[in-house]
């Protein structure tokens, strides 16, 4: 499936896409963090059908399910049994966070939530491949963790709450 | 002095209340606030302390206004990307041109033929060929309107119109401030104004490495004060070079725009533009007298004004969007949405009030503004109607059947 992206200033960015069907997906993702996804009947490509809209934190929930992270479908199961229940997420650093300027070590991150961070992508797209425990966290930095689904929430807890 | 800080607490109070109930019926905030300036002033009752004449306090809130449009601008510069205009793709350039062509042309050709000197006529060209953004945009949201395929023509039109919007602003005001008369002292100012925005863009874009390291301060306070001091110091330079204030803000903006510190920046900003912008329009209201909005001159300038805008944009748009291959469905949304005026209207208006060009150009540009900030949205909102009256006379397409309305 061919996927449009496209910027749309001082609003965010709109991806859009047509399925098999012939349906096409539109899907604005804005910068207050909100998405949209709308639906176009092919016959009238110019005026969406319907569209729902969403909360960031719903639209990681949706993305978890459609992706087959919660429930992968039976055809599939046998693909990446690996994974099993494992989750990986990432998570961006707000700017003035109070983690910023820790190192993993000092937030405790795997001792506390269980969940691993398994890259961090800095300022400049700098990447850091499995970070050690010295590895200070910046600003809008983008944190990549591994772990169950229980564990990314604690670990989500503690980023939110800081290292007090 | 005494009341002065009653005085203001009574204007933000007004001014609140005028956004209370722009929420309330679902309108653009700025026509509101400069109603609610309008319907204050010099004219209005007072009562002791209850003073809503606002004589006091008119100059403080000249100021807080000015620096409301400094903020505007330096919003606008920091949110404008050159590497966004230059990667925008050759419908928006065709479209972005077709659009600024036709409503500038019909701008001048209206002020010309409404027989007004050369100045005035300028600044009225500038008042009715820019769209507000700020409207545009909030309509394209609220109507849901993001994911139709001429989103990205509107708002690359608007890009267009920004551009535009800076490089007019400095050479008008290069021209209004200066006071020269002949046409070799206009044309220095407007050299002057064009080169001083080349150098401060061009040492600016050197200087973003060390932006980046020198902007490094950790602590929020410190790092406002240090991006006003720049903001307000360059600004305010830039008006002793004839430049317009709002012109070094924009440029201050542009260059910041491309460090890495744009986003926290931004998100400090906001505030401040939306509490001096709302100051400004309502100081912009406070000192237009109601009574001049209803002289017959005031009244047809505008209508003409709004009737010339409407056409023109609709003509823009629509010749816009089939360039770019839209249906003429699509395309006709394109021209009454950027229909909508607002903000950069008002700005320019205030540019020829500095100048001390002739005065009806204020009620008329308030009340030009009032009418399509109004009619813009519901314009917006209604295009399935226009497109369908349209449709019965230029035959566009014959509907197969009815699509299920949501």
């Amino acid at each position: 499936m061919e996927i449009r992206e496209s910027e749309l200033p001082s609003i965010g960015r709109k991806f859009q896409m047509t399925n098999e069907q012939g349906e096409k997906i539109v899907i604005v993702v804005h910068d207050d963090g909100r998405r949209e996804i709308y639906h176009f009947d092919h016959s009238s490509p110019d005026e969406s059908i319907s569209m729902v809209t969403l909360t960031d934190e719903e639209a990681r929930q949706i993305a978890f399910i459609v992706g087959g992270l919660l429930y992968k479908p039976k055809m599939l199961e046998n693909i990446d049994m690996a994974l099993g229940d494992l989750v990986i997420e990432w998570y961006k650093l707000e700017a003035g966070s109070k983690c910023a300027g820790h190192t993993i070590g000092e937030l405790d991150i795997r001792r506390k939530s269980g969940a691993t961070v398994i890259a961090v992508v800095g300022k400049g797209n700098a990447k850091q491949i499995n970070p050690g425990p010295d590895y200070v966290l910046g600003e809008d930095s983008t944190i990549v963790v591994m772990g169950e689904r229980k564990q990314i929430i604690e670990f989500k807890q503690i980023i939110r709450n800081g290292c007090d | 002095m005494e009341h002065i800080v009653f005085e203001i607490g009574l204007a933000i109070g007004l001014i609140a209340l005028g956004g209370l109930v722009s929420s309330k019926l679902r309108f653009s905030v700025i026509p509101f606030y400069i109603l609610i300036g309008m319907a204050v002033g010099p004219h209005a009752f007072h009562w002791g302390a209850f003073d809503l004449r606002f004589i006091h306090s008119a100059e403080l809130i000249d100021v807080m206004g000015r620096i409301g449009v400094l903020f505007l601008l330096f919003y606008l510069g920091l949110e404008f990307s050159v590497g966004r205009l230059l990667k925008s793709g050759k419908s928006i350039a065709v479209g972005g041109t077709i659009y600024i062509a036709i409503n500038f042309t019909l701008g001048i050709l209206f002020g010309w033929v409404s027989g007004f000197p050369l100045e005035e006529i300028l600044v009225i060209a500038g008042i009715t060929t820019i769209s507000s953004s700020a409207i545009v945009a909030k309509v394209l949201v609220d109507l849901k309107r993001t994911a139709n395929p001429e989103t990205e023509m509107i708002l690359g039109i608007i890009m267009f119109e920004d551009v535009f919007l800076a490089v007019y602003l400095s050479i008008l005001s290069g021209l209004i401030l200066s006071g020269s008369t002949s046409v070799g002292g206009v044309a220095l100012s407007a050299l002057i104004s064009l080169g001083f925005m080349l150098v401060v863009l061009f040492v600016g874009r050197k200087a973003v490495p060390l932006l980046n390291k020198y902007l490094n301060i950790k602590s929020n306070e410190v790092f406002l004060l240090v991006i006003f001091a720049a903001l307000f110091i360059i600004a305010g330079f830039s008006e002793k070079l004839h430049v317009a204030e709002a012109i070094g803000a924009l440029l201050v903006g542009l260059v910041l725009a491309e460090t890495q510190h744009r986003k926290r920046i931004e998100n400090l900003i906001i505030p401040f533009r939306d509490f001096f912008g709302a100051i400004f329009f309502f100081g912009f209201g406070l000192t237009i007298d109601p009574t001049t909005l209803f002289t017959k001159e005031t009244i047809w300038l505008s209508l003409g004004a709004v009737v010339v805008t409407l056409l023109g944009n609709f003509v823009a748009g629509m010749l816009a969007g089939r360039s770019a291959g839209l249906t003429p469905k699509s395309s006709t949304n394109i021209g009454l949405t950027i229909v909508s005026r607002g903000e950069f209207s008002i700005i320019v208006a205030n540019l020829g009030k500095a100048g001390g060009l002739l005065a009806v150009l204020q009620p008329f540009a308030a009340l030009y503004v009032l009418i399509l900030a109004i009619l813009g949205p519901l314009l917006t909102k209604e295009t399935k109607l226009v497109y369908k009256a349209l449709n019965k006379i230029f035959k566009w397409d014959v509907p197969k059947r009815s699509v299920p309305e949501q």
